[in-house]
């Protein structure tokens, strides 16, 4: 009687979580198959196997839509941004939790206040700053307003790390002879790896993705982002209906998030329980 | 004392470049924002002029705000049940001892890296199209009749069906959060409260819930900032211009500010909203920290 109902419980468990995860699969399927398709047949068949394997929607989206020059805008705004926002918060973080600063704790916190700002709040004065610049519609002007705006939650996750690593390890780098500098890069980033890479994936996943500040930060089409160009191609589909290359281009959009996630989704799941559990 | 005051100095060298960059652009438009709130401005004129609390006096009044308050309200609370109600029952599931336990936490938590636009493709054609969508055929093979006319996208189920997508994308996040906090109890409690003969629902509210209270203050904390904040999801969901169903706050914001196909430029209204929006974050998460008291537990 126990036996069964616990064989049951089981059978219940899978069957709740293949059904939710065949849910997630199904995205994946569908538009990978649906990239293949041409749009006379797309809807005819909207689950089967394309014929053959068509590339030309990918083709098209990557030349004649410049999607090509999407991507690389995409990868230059969203790596610099990524590396500037960890350059600059992992010795602010570190600084904020190790070297004893006065007012630490309230410097630290109006760093992690910043997280509650709706930012759609700050695109106004952000650009009144950003014009007189001249950084509006450039793509170092984005990466400025990405950095920025990704600061808060950067410092906040990095702080959680830096608190975590015991503090005699610095005292012996001290001593031995080790200066600020040193003890920083060499002891305390080696530690902090998990974290640094745990903010990094984030970021890049959220940069990656953002299409708001890209469509309020820049105006003319080659400094378009991937995410804002494939955004801008869906909401003109009432007039063109082209839906394949829509597919195409969320295929390009999905498959650096998704190789990420391929080969670091522990590092992302271990970095998160541990800057959770601070 | 004399490698103190040189440690201290390098400290401040460490954090300049950061701190210069946020006050700078962040900081100071957030002050700007609630000064700009106070007026009636237009944008790029030089026609600013001081109205004082009269934004704030016309959000009460005007019904689209209070549509899109609501939207927010709900999203926040129904979105925040759901969500965590399913993280702690798949994070149930995979601590029973199942098998693929790591597989199954990795699909979940998927949707959270795939675009907003992505999302709403595939679920605005695939599942909820009334003609070609996968949930209304469902509902036609099982005959559900009572279920089977609801057209998913129409003006009064279309903020149901994007919360539902919300949810679904979000909870592998927070499943994350909890399980993290979970597999840190020790398996002795629930032993002992077992011979006891407690059954699960009491270990679960006087064992797991007490002592992942931290980890759930984060959690509960981090939804309450994302939600109200929500934007890109709702936004994009709604084609070229959303409809009023979809507003939130956040999307009520951008229209009074930047419009869209007919730009408003309402600059002063606007920022009061994200104001008002900014305030609501911080009360929410007043709330949530009073609500589960932090005492921590020592085990």
């Amino acid at each position: 009687m126990n036996i069964n109902k616990y064989v049951f419980g089981k059978f219940l468990s899978h069957t709740v979580l293949i059904i939710w995860s065949i849910s997630i699969g199904m995205l994946v399927y569908f538009i990978i198959i649906s990239a293949m398709k041409t749009n006379r047949t797309v809807f005819r068949q909207l689950w089967s196997l394309p014929e053959k394997l068509n590339m030309s929607n990918f083709i098209n989206a990557w030349s004649n839509l410049d999607f090509g020059r999407y991507t690389l805008n995409s990868v230059i705004v969203v790596l610099a941004a990524v590396a500037l926002i960890i350059i600059i918060s992992a010795p602010a973080s570190y600084a904020l939790t190790r070297m004893k600063i006065r007012f630490a704790q309230p410097i630290t916190f109006f760093y992690i206040a910043g997280i509650g700002v709706p930012f759609q709040l700050l695109l106004i004065p952000i650009f009144k700053i950003l014009a007189p610049l001249n950084l509006i519609d450039t793509l170092p002007g984005l990466i400025l307003v990405y950095t920025v705006l990704s600061m808060p939650f950067t410092v906040f996750l990095l702080t959680g790390f830096f608190l975590s690593i015991p503090s005699e390890l610095e005292d012996s780098a001290y001593v031995d002879g080790c200066n600020e500098f040193q003890t920083f890069f060499k002891i305390m980033v080696p530690m902090a790896t998990p974290g640094i890479v745990t903010a990094g994936i984030f970021n890049f996943i959220a940069l990656w993705n953002e299409y708001l500040l890209a469509l309020v930060f820049t105006s003319s089409s080659q400094n378009r982002t991937l995410s804002l160009g494939l955004y801008s191609l869906y909401s003109s589909l009432q007039y063109t209906s082209d839906w394949v290359t829509i597919f195409a281009a969320s295929v390009l959009s999905i498959i650096p998030t998704m190789i990420l996630f391929i080969f670091l989704s522990e590092k992302l799941i271990a970095g998160i329980t541990l800057g959770s559990l601070k | 004392m004399k490698l103190k005051t040189r440690r201290t100095y390098i400290a401040w060298i460490f954090l300049a470049p950061s701190l210069i960059l946020y006050i700078y652009l962040f900081v100071f438009p957030t002050i700007e924002a609630f000064r700009i709130s106070f007026y009636k401005w237009s944008g790029f004129s030089a026609n600013i002029e001081f109205v004082g609390f009269n934004n704030f006096l016309r959000l009460i009044r005007d019904s689209s705000f209070l549509a899109a308050l609501n939207n927010t309200m709900l999203l926040l609370v129904i979105g925040g049940i759901g969500s965590f109600l399913l993280a702690f029952i798949f994070s149930y599931l995979l601590n029973s001892g199942i098998k693929g336990k790591k597989l199954y936490r990795t699909i979940i938590f998927f949707p959270f890296i795939v675009a907003p636009v992505v999302l709403s493709i595939y679920w605005g054609l695939l599942v909820y199209n009334p003609r070609v969508g996968i949930l209304p055929q469902l509902l036609n093979i099982f005959n559900i009749e009572a279920l089977s006319n609801i057209v998913f996208t129409d003006a009064s189920n279309i903020f149901w069906s994007v919360l539902f997508i919300v949810v679904w994308s979000r909870v592998g996040f927070y499943l994350i959060l909890l399980m993290a906090g979970i597999e840190r109890i020790p398996p002795f409690l629930y032993e002992a409260a077992r011979l006891e003969g407690a059954n699960e629902l009491q270990m679960f509210f006087k064992i797991t819930l007490p002592l992942i209270k931290e980890v759930l203050v984060i959690a509960m904390i981090f939804w309450g900032i994302q939600a109200i904040k929500m934007f890109e999801l709702f936004y994009a969901f709604g084609g070229i211009l959303p409809p009023r169903a979809l507003w939130t706050n956040a999307i009520y914001l951008y229209i009074m500010g930047f419009g869209k196909r007919d730009p408003i430029f309402q600059l002063g209204y606007a920022s009061a909203i994200g104001v008002v929006t900014l305030l609501l974050v911080i009360i929410v998460s007043i709330i949530i920290r009073k609500l589960v008291k932090r005492e921590v537990y020592e085990y």
